[in-house]
């Protein structure tokens, strides 16, 4: 793992007992490593709307009460990290080093010291047993590093910008930890896991603890190593090797049942028995065991007064369901959503993490980078669309560099419905308008989205097309997220629900700015504008939104790109070279059909454009009919392409060019890119070849062909048509384009359109012959 | 293509430039349900890139091949990752509307609007550097002349549906026929009457089967037998017959305002629509195709058809079997709420599906102008009809879980009606000559696992569609799709009569 632009240098070499001290280094001044912290759930350290009774119900599901104590509520409670991989995962060092010392090595964890009652030798025994245990277990094998290269410089990256930081603390150059309060620290990182695994967890830390505290973030494969990279340093990559004696296995598992781990963690298939659950809530006393100074052999959580003293006052209340409003901020406190989101009164980004938040598009203003308040949200959008979000990652918001955490369904399950239930807006209907009203009201709303009317689209994308300002939020999302009373109320006064927005409000106090479209009336604008919305992709693109057809490049190597075309019919391929000359080919009928100077070619993916190409330079057209012909066929008038019109739109002849001989057979590309075509003329197989020669003004395009005949024969080769002036025998012109050939035995002869056509006699051999001419462009 | 690409209304939107604004029809309402059993998982597409798939195929070492209505070949490895961040390789590029890719012994075949073509890659270096003439066989003359290319048969046939021109007419030669294309290279022109195919392959039983949409002559979007000497509906293709001595005549013309049945006894090439998809209720105009054979890996509904749709932006799902020796069956709600208008489907080799398409040029749901989705069976067992056969007098319905007797036991819980379409030649049709027949009788087999119903009446020609909201699972649940449609064009004689 090679971080060429790491600005990250741990020591090297650290030996893996050293971990720990290199841990403890990285932390800085900011203390928790020498004076053990109390658990964190980083919920409750920001501006959260709980009381002290609520803070003590929600500790209690975050330690895990009720896996020892009947009677306590098990809803929403944390899962312990599922053990049944252990030994794929971690190290055993730090396994043991954890097991004797929980806070002293992950300070904030919620794991509790269960060996109080031990000596320090029988501790340290006791925790290496089960780390020898837990090493037993494994499933799989090491993961696979992902493909290319890793870079902690990009881990430091995502660590700081997709929101991490609400959880963990952000760190400076020397990579030491910040905030010091209220964040979960990850000092304890490197040494921990087996190489490759921490990487692999955080890919989808769900598959381990699927209760969503540390959420899937999204990451890629390579993201989630450049973030292990990151975290871990160097450090980790020497893992220490597990005890392997049956014995000392055997000892572990026997331990890990003895302290009662398994009332928490599954290491096997079929879980261990639970050996001594605590008393019942009924029979607790609230100045003893978990809760007393001194806990002795009951575990240890390392509370500190103020929790000790919500969790009695949780306990002392009667059990009762708590109201649907006061579970939605039990719901967003626990699951810390008011790290980044405000709700009512409470939740928020932290001043001292405000700098994190960024965005692509930060001329949007905090809208753009800060993730959206959470009030009424359960009136704004529909619950599909919620659940959407929640569980599906459906995001509108690119721009937003801070990314919406997935959870998994068994941490936020109802929470949907609850925020239905608990936010109110009066309803508003929007109807559909009648079938007669439609083309007015689309039409209302095609005026007022475009640069004519509010010019909406200046700050937002809109169905799918970027606007040619700013890129906000694309404005056809709005119907399949928004409830049409938030839509409605939101667009008289965005202030009002997003207080600093830039937008707007357009209709102030009711009343329509713009009063020409619609006849400025409030009601029929929105209105108007809903239904265009939900028209979705077949909506008109307002004015100001116009896309170009897509141009194509050629820049180190010659292009070819099939499709129809004006210059080269429906069968037609355009082929570009660098240096600026192109050249198209109708491969219905084996024509090299027009040459131009400059650009490439314009391509129709626009609307139902299905790829059609236009030269960008003007294009000198030549003839576009069969240019082969073996002999005999060729005496009579040259046989031309059918033509349509509006009156004959119906091929007249349907089997041209076939019946002439010819047929297509393909083309391949050379190491240079340049392409062959390959066609038939009756038995003969020609290779048609094209490639720029000379420079400057002398360049021109010279064609080769090479034949294969299987006996001798003749082929009778249309060169050119049109006005034809003859400057030698071999070299012909017409106003536009000069053509050198090869000598041979030509024919200049008129054509059925009163113009004349350049004819070429290839006497053939078996076998293999060439010949080729040079095209000038003359204008 | 298919047929709401296809409306007056579309082509006259064409000539200003946008097309008129169109509502896609009412979504069923399920989405979130079925989120629970087939997650959506976004494959992410990096910028630089515009993939409007039209085919997929997999290639030998477990990559999948995509080609796109831009042209390109791209080969992603790593979709079925638990979070795809797939590599995306370009192939080959330049080439005309890929609506067909199959690999075999070494070349990818490439059905794309001007002809059928095999791609390879002779020197090694990862990029296609040839490009074969396969078949060219039929005209070309108009932009909505779509071509779609089917996976080999057995015998290493494969199979090319050719769409009319302007979706109206038949300009150049054989639009609106298919093709076989032989191993040997032979083109044979095997049916003609197409109108707007939307996707060609082969059913459950292999059999080849194509995607029609609504428009004239087909009154709703329908999967249909392509019987070799068969005419597939439309007479507007009937001008080649000249040119296709292997067929014989033209077959008689149909007549306007008729039903497929009746016009059938009288036209021996006629194919009858095997499964009909009431339009907007089930999807506007499908395309692509495939069979699950994952076993098991992507649900209950192994060797089944599961179909995309590109207006609404969902998958359907469909049984056929055959009954008198004509093709018919039923098709069923599956998932709905893609991102874009889905143009072709693909099972990955993890067993999950993978989608893709555009929303661009005519109305789609979904709002990305282009995405790759997948989708992957989460392990629950969702409460389904699992399929709906044909018996002498009425149907057996096999449920994916067992059937509560309460309900399951009432044949009032069985709601059955039926309805036909006409058959002409303007465009798509309401649904006529409605009947509700009685279900006289349901047995409830022991294990709850599937219900045999007897009718007082089944009517040849109609569809018949079943509403079984009423059922409750065992555990209590509503089905996740209450609807189901069978298209009867033949009804089983009872054992031992003949």
């Amino acid at each position: 793992m090679k971080s060429p632009r790491s600005h990250f240098h741990p020591p090297s070499g650290l030996r893996p007992w050293r971990a720990v001290l290199f841990a403890l280094l990285v932390t800085g001044g900011v203390g928790h490593a020498q004076s053990p912290v109390a658990p964190v759930i980083p919920g409750l350290h920001g501006k959260h709307p709980l009381n002290e009774a609520q803070r003590g119900a929600l500790l209690i599901g975050e330690l895990r009460c009720a896996a020892c104590h009947d009677g306590m509520s098990a809803d929403h409670m944390k899962e312990a990290p599922d053990l049944r991989g252990a030994g794929s995962r971690l190290t055993p060092g730090f396994m043991a080093r954890f097991i004797a010392d929980p806070f002293a090595v992950h300070p904030g964890t919620t794991m509790p010291d269960v060996l109080g009652a031990e000596t320090p030798e029988k501790r340290r025994e006791a925790a290496a047993s089960i780390a020898a245990y837990l090493s037993s277990r494994k499933v799989g094998p090491a993961p696979e590093p992902p493909e290319g290269e890793v870079d902690a410089y990009d881990g430091k990256e995502l660590f700081h910008q997709i929101g991490c930081v609400a959880c963990h603390s952000p760190r400076n150059e020397a990579v030491r930890e910040v905030i010091g309060e209220g964040v979960i620290p990850l000092t304890h990182l490197p040494g921990k896991y087996r190489p490759g695994a921490l990487a692999e967890f955080l890919h989808a830390p769900l598959e381990v603890r699927p209760s969503g505290r540390m959420p899937d973030m999204k990451l890629g494969k390579m993201e989630a190593a450049s973030l292990a990279a990151y975290l871990e340093g160097e450090s980790s990559a020497v893992p220490d090797r597990a005890a392997t004696e049956a014995a000392r296995i055997e000892a572990g598992r026997s331990a890990f049942q003895k302290y009662n781990c398994t009332a928490c963690h599954q290491a096997e298939e079929e879980p261990l028995p639970v050996s001594s659950p605590g008393p019942a809530r009924g029979k607790l006393d609230l100045s003893r065991g978990c809760l007393s100074d001194a806990p002795g052999a009951t575990p240890d959580f390392h509370l500190d007064a103020s929790q000790k003293r919500a969790i009695r006052m949780a306990l002392e209340a009667p059990m009762e369901d708590a109201a649907p409003a006061e579970q939605v901020k039990m719901h967003l406190t626990r699951m810390n959503c008011i790290a980044c989101h405000v709700r009512d009164d409470f939740g928020g980004v932290a001043q001292k993490l405000d700098s994190y938040f960024r965005s692509s598009e930060e001329a949007l203003g905090n809208e753009s980078r800060i993730p959206p308040p959470l009030t009424l949200v359960g009136a704004k959008l529909r619950p599909e669309w919620m659940n959407a979000v929640l569980y599906d990652g459906r995001v509108v918001r690119p721009y937003m560099k801070t990314r919406m955490p997935q959870f998994g369904e068994a941490a936020l399950a109802g929470l949907t419905e609850l925020l239905a239930e608990v936010d109110h807006l009066d309803p508003v209907e929007l109807p559909e308008p009648d079938r007669e009203s439609r083309p007015m009201m689309r039409n209302g709303a095609h005026l007022l989205l475009g640069d004519k009317g509010l010019n909406c689209i200046a700050c937002h994308n809109y169905n799918g097309k970027e606007s040619p300002g700013m890129k906000g939020l694309d404005l056809m999302t709005s119907y399949q997220r928004l409830q049409p009373a938030w839509f409605y109320n939101y667009m008289l006064d965005p202030g009002a629900f997003r207080p600093g927005i830039l937008m707007p409000g357009y209709w102030p106090n009711g009343k329509a700015v713009q009063t020409e479209i619609l006849d400025g009336d409030t009601d029929l604008q929105l209105r108007a504008l809903w239904h265009n919305f939900s028209l979705g992709r077949s909506a008109r693109d307002p004015s100001g939104l116009r896309s170009e057809p897509s141009v194509l490049v050629v820049t180190d190597a010659p292009r070819t790109y099939r499709g129809r075309s004006s210059v080269a019919g429906y069968r037609g391929i355009a082929v570009g070279f660098p240096g600026g000359w192109n050249y198209a080919f109708n491969a219905q009928n084996g024509a090299l059909s027009a040459i131009w100077k400059g650009e490439f070619i314009r391509v129709g993916w626009q609307g139902q454009g299905s790829g059609n190409f236009n030269p960008i330079g003007k294009p000198v057209q030549l003839a576009q009919d069969v240019a082969f012909l073996p002999l005999p066929d060729a005496t009579g008038a040259w046989p031309l392409r059918p033509r349509t019109s509006k009156e004959q739109p119906v091929n007249p002849d349907p089997l041209y060019p076939r019946k002439h001989g010819y047929a297509f057979l393909g083309y391949s590309l050379d190491e240079d890119s340049v392409p062959t075509f390959r066609y038939r003329c009756g038995p003969v197989e020609i290779e048609d070849r094209s490639v720029t020669a000379g420079t400057g003004e002398g360049m021109s395009l010279r064609r080769a062909f090479r034949f294969s005949a299987p006996a001798q024969t003749t082929v009778m080769f249309r060169a050119l048509a049109g006005s034809i002036e003859s400057e030698s025998p071999t070299v012909f012109r017409t106003d536009a384009v000069r053509i050198t050939i090869a000598p041979g035995k030509t024919r200049l002869r008129p054509a059925a359109d009163g113009k004349q056509e350049l004819l070429i006699e290839l006497p053939l051999p078996k076998g293999e012959s060439t010949f080729t001419l040079d095209y000038e462009l003359l204008r | 293509m298919h047929a709401a690409w296809c409306l007056g209304a579309a082509l006259a939107a064409l000539m200003t430039g946008s097309p008129l604004a169109e509502e896609v029809g009412d979504r069923w309402g399920t989405a979130d349900r079925e989120r629970a059993y087939w997650p959506i998982v976004e494959v992410p597409i990096p910028k630089d890139l515009v993939i409007e798939a039209g085919a997929f195929a997999t290639l030998p070492d477990g990559r999948i091949a995509v080609g796109t209505r831009h042209g390109d070949i791209i080969f992603i490895s790593g979709v079925d990752e638990a979070r795809p961040r797939p590599d995306y390789h370009l192939f080959a590029t330049g080439l005309d509307e890929i609506f067909g890719l199959a690999w075999k012994d070494g070349a990818l075949y490439v059905t794309q609007s001007c002809e059928l073509t095999r791609v390879t890659d002779t020197n090694g270096d990862g990029r296609a550097d040839r490009f074969e003439v396969v078949s060219d066989a039929w005209g070309y003359g108009n932009y909505h002349e779509y071509a779609f290319g089917s996976k080999f048969d057995p015998e290493g046939n494969l199979y090319v549906a050719l769409g009319l021109s302007s979706s109206y007419h038949s300009r150049e030669l054989f639009r609106g026929w298919a093709f076989k294309v032989t191993p040997d290279g032979r083109s044979i022109p095997i049916a003609s009457g197409m109108r707007s195919p939307g996707g060609i392959g082969f059913n459950e039983h292999g059999a080849l089967f194509y995607i029609e949409s609504q428009g004239p002559w087909n009154s709703a979007c329908s999967l249909k037998f392509v019987k070799e000497g068969g005419f597939m509906g439309h007479p507007i293709s009937y001008n080649w017959y000249k040119y296709a001595p292997n067929m014989g005549p033209a077959p008689a013309e149909p007549e306007s305002r008729s039903r497929v049945l009746t016009e059938a006894e009288r036209i021996p090439e006629l194919v009858p629509y095997a499964v009909i998809f009431p339009y907007i209720r089930m999807g506007r105009s499908i395309t692509g195709f495939v069979i699950d054979r994952t076993g098991g890996k992507f649900g209950p509904f192994e060797n089944q058809m599961i179909l995309g749709d590109y207006t609404q932006s969902l998958l359907l799902r469909a049984t056929t079997e055959q009954v008198n020796g004509v093709w018919q069956g039923a098709c069923y709600p599956f998932r709905e709420g893609l991102s874009t208008g889905i143009l072709n489907i693909h099972f990955t080799p993890g067993g999950k599906l993978l989608c893709g398409g555009t929303n661009r040029g005519w109305p789609v749901r979904g709002l990305k102008a282009y995405a790759l989705e997948r989708l992957e069976w989460t392990g629950r067992m969702p409460f389904e009809i699992e399929r709906i056969s044909i018996t002498p007098n009425g149907f057996r319905v096999n449920f994916t879980k067992a059937v509560a007797e309460t309900e399951g036991g009432d044949p009032a819980s069985y709601v059955v009606t039926t309805f036909t379409h006409h058959y002409h030649g303007a465009y798509g049709g309401p649904e006529v000559d409605q009947t509700t027949p009685a279900v006289t009788s349901v047995d409830l087999a022991a294990d709850g696992m599937s219900a045999t119903l007897v009718l007082d009446t089944i009517t040849r020609g109609h569809v018949h569609e079943f509403d079984l909201g009423a059922l409750r699972s065992r555990d209590g649940g509503e089905l996740l799709h209450r609807h189901a449609y069978y298209t009867v064009n033949e009804v089983p004689a009872a054992e031992g009569a003949n």
